[in-house]
């Protein structure tokens, strides 16, 4: 038995899986959401946000840090790892895992993707600084606003000790940071804490969010966010973002915990900032890659997570980049994209869309695209409501406005009859 | 002449506005020999706590303030650096 199972290649399994979402605060509230193709984008609320021309994103309302995170990490932590670390203990616990003091602290690691850091933070002590002077910006701003951050709480919470990471990264990042966390497993490490949340609405963030040309600006939260129609004009912005828990199959079964998925591979490249044309073969590259990876033929994916980024140029060069990748499947096979519903959480979407493919599998239904209706791009794009479908392996895609493109493949677990 | 001592309730109440660190003075004076981490303090909670207690009292501490590792210890030095300097 000892034997066969060092010969065996160890296999990166999901047991657990948290989400702080702008349509959910737990997995099984996102999901219902998703499955619905609720649409939560709306006017933004936050303070000091009102007069900036960025008016439609996913803001996610009603969590409440104070109730979910110890003071002590509240203060010296910026809003996305408050979001990191409540969507933490959300996936240690499905995963059946505990929070704190865990058996073997240096078996667990943690690994995040940030695109952008803390923000807010980051904003309140500049103001200090340059409002009142330096010996009034306070000594958390040394950690709080950096890539970094969500990390190091997660691993000082909860008594991580094994191999931490970070990836800084774009969108695609998310999908990196589980890939990172698949190759821990599967090098040794018991489980990885890994995904990524996001906080970008707030003044300094959302004024450098301007700069991009690919930001909506549309006034109306049913037109803000629409890929692959005529009308695409943009992507709107989101906060939050999901946590999932990658474990060794084998050490999951020999602990009782249902494996809900497994990552089987992953693909990932660059093109360049914002040239969208040359992102299809970008993507069409790592989708083959992490087909590849998976031993994967194109006819075994049931379903495609877009990352409908929503201009033009951009969704052209996906539906293009499915298709050179997939063949002839890639017109046939169901495409959505949830995020349409609640906006791009920046590198917490992919992983959001990584929940949802879970969730889907588990569920076997396909999610709708919200907001979307009629479509200019020879895909299956499952528009208006879930449709059911057996889905044994999800192909999730996502590219960063900076120019990265990742394709990740999850197959049903097997054992997660939900 | 600084005749305000910095007492164990304002550094209860600057550990709490500072680090999110709740103790109570009771608390705080009964274990102001242990170490500030036992107390859930650390080096930047601590060294936040200089940087307020610099700025309301409009004098600068030494450089040994935030490396002092107990209560008693960080008070010490506080007023006795209040009393001398002004």
């Amino acid at each position: 038995m000892t034997t066969q199972r060092t010969q065996r290649p160890r296999r990166a399994a999901i047991t657990g899986i948290g989400v702080i979402a702008p349509n959910g605060l737990r997995a099984d509230a996102y999901w219902k959401s998703v499955r619905e193709g609720l649409v939560v984008l709306d006017r933004i609320t936050r303070e000091g946000c009102e007069h900036l021309p960025l008016r439609i994103a996913g803001e996610v309302r009603a969590f409440d840090a104070a109730a979910l995170i110890e003071e002590r990490f509240l203060v010296q932590t910026d809003r996305f790892s408050h979001f990191a670390m409540a969507a933490t203990v959300l996936a240690l616990d499905d995963a059946g895992l505990g929070h704190g003091d865990p058996a073997d602290p240096y078996d667990i690691g943690v690994i995040t993707a940030a695109g952008s850091g803390g923000g807010e933070f980051g904003q309140r002590e500049l103001q200090k600084l340059w409002g009142q002077g330096s010996r009034y910006v306070g000594p958390y701003q040394s950690i709080a606003w950096f890539y970094a951050a969500s990390t190091g709480q997660i691993s000082i919470r909860g008594g991580f000790k094994g191999p931490c990471g970070v990836v800084a990264s774009d969108e695609a990042g998310g999908l990196d940071s589980i890939a990172l966390a698949a190759r821990g497993v599967r090098r040794g490490t018991g489980a990885v804490v890994v995904g990524s949340a996001e906080a970008p609405l707030a003044p300094y963030s959302m004024v450098c969010q301007l700069g991009y040309p690919e930001i909506s600006t549309a006034e109306d939260p049913g037109q803000a966010y629409r890929p692959f129609t005529a009308g695409a004009c943009g992507f709107a912005p989101a906060e939050g973002g999901a946590m999932l828990v990658v474990e060794d199959e084998t050490r999951a079964r020999e602990r009782g915990a249902a494996v809900r998925a497994t990552v089987a591979g992953h693909g990932a490249t660059f093109t360049g900032a914002s040239r969208w044309e040359r992102s299809r073969e970008g993507l069409a590259h790592a989708i083959r890659g992490a087909l590849d990876e998976a031993g994967c033929a194109p006819e075994e994916i049931d379903v495609v997570f877009a990352d409908a980024l929503g201009v033009p140029e951009a969704d052209r060069a996906e539906a293009l980049a499915i298709a050179d990748a997939l063949g002839k499947h890639g017109t046939r096979v169901p495409v959505t994209a949830p995020k349409t519903g609640i906006g791009r959480a920046y590198c917490g979407a992919p992983v959001l869309d990584t929940a949802a493919a879970v969730l889907a599998m588990e569920n076997g239904q396909v999610p709708p695209t919200p907001n979307v209706f009629d479509i200019c791009h020879d895909l299956d794009l499952v528009m208006s409501s879930a449709r059911p479908a057996e889905l044994q392996t999800a192909l999730v895609l996502s590219r960063g406005l900076m120019g990265s493109n990742a394709a990740l493949v999850v197959r049903r677990g097997g054992d997660s009859a939900r | 002449m600084i005749t305000t001592e910095v007492t164990l309730i304002e550094l209860a109440s600057l550990m709490k506005k500072a680090a999110g660190v709740s103790v109570d003075p009771k608390d705080l004076e009964k274990s102001s020999d242990s170490p500030f981490g036992t107390l859930g303090l650390d080096s930047l909670g601590l060294l936040g706590i200089v940087g307020e207690l610099e700025n309301r009292y409009s004098h600068p501490l030494p450089p040994d303030a935030e490396r002092c590792k107990t209560p008693r210890e960080f008070l010490d030095l506080v007023n006795n650096t209040l009393k001398s300097g002004a």
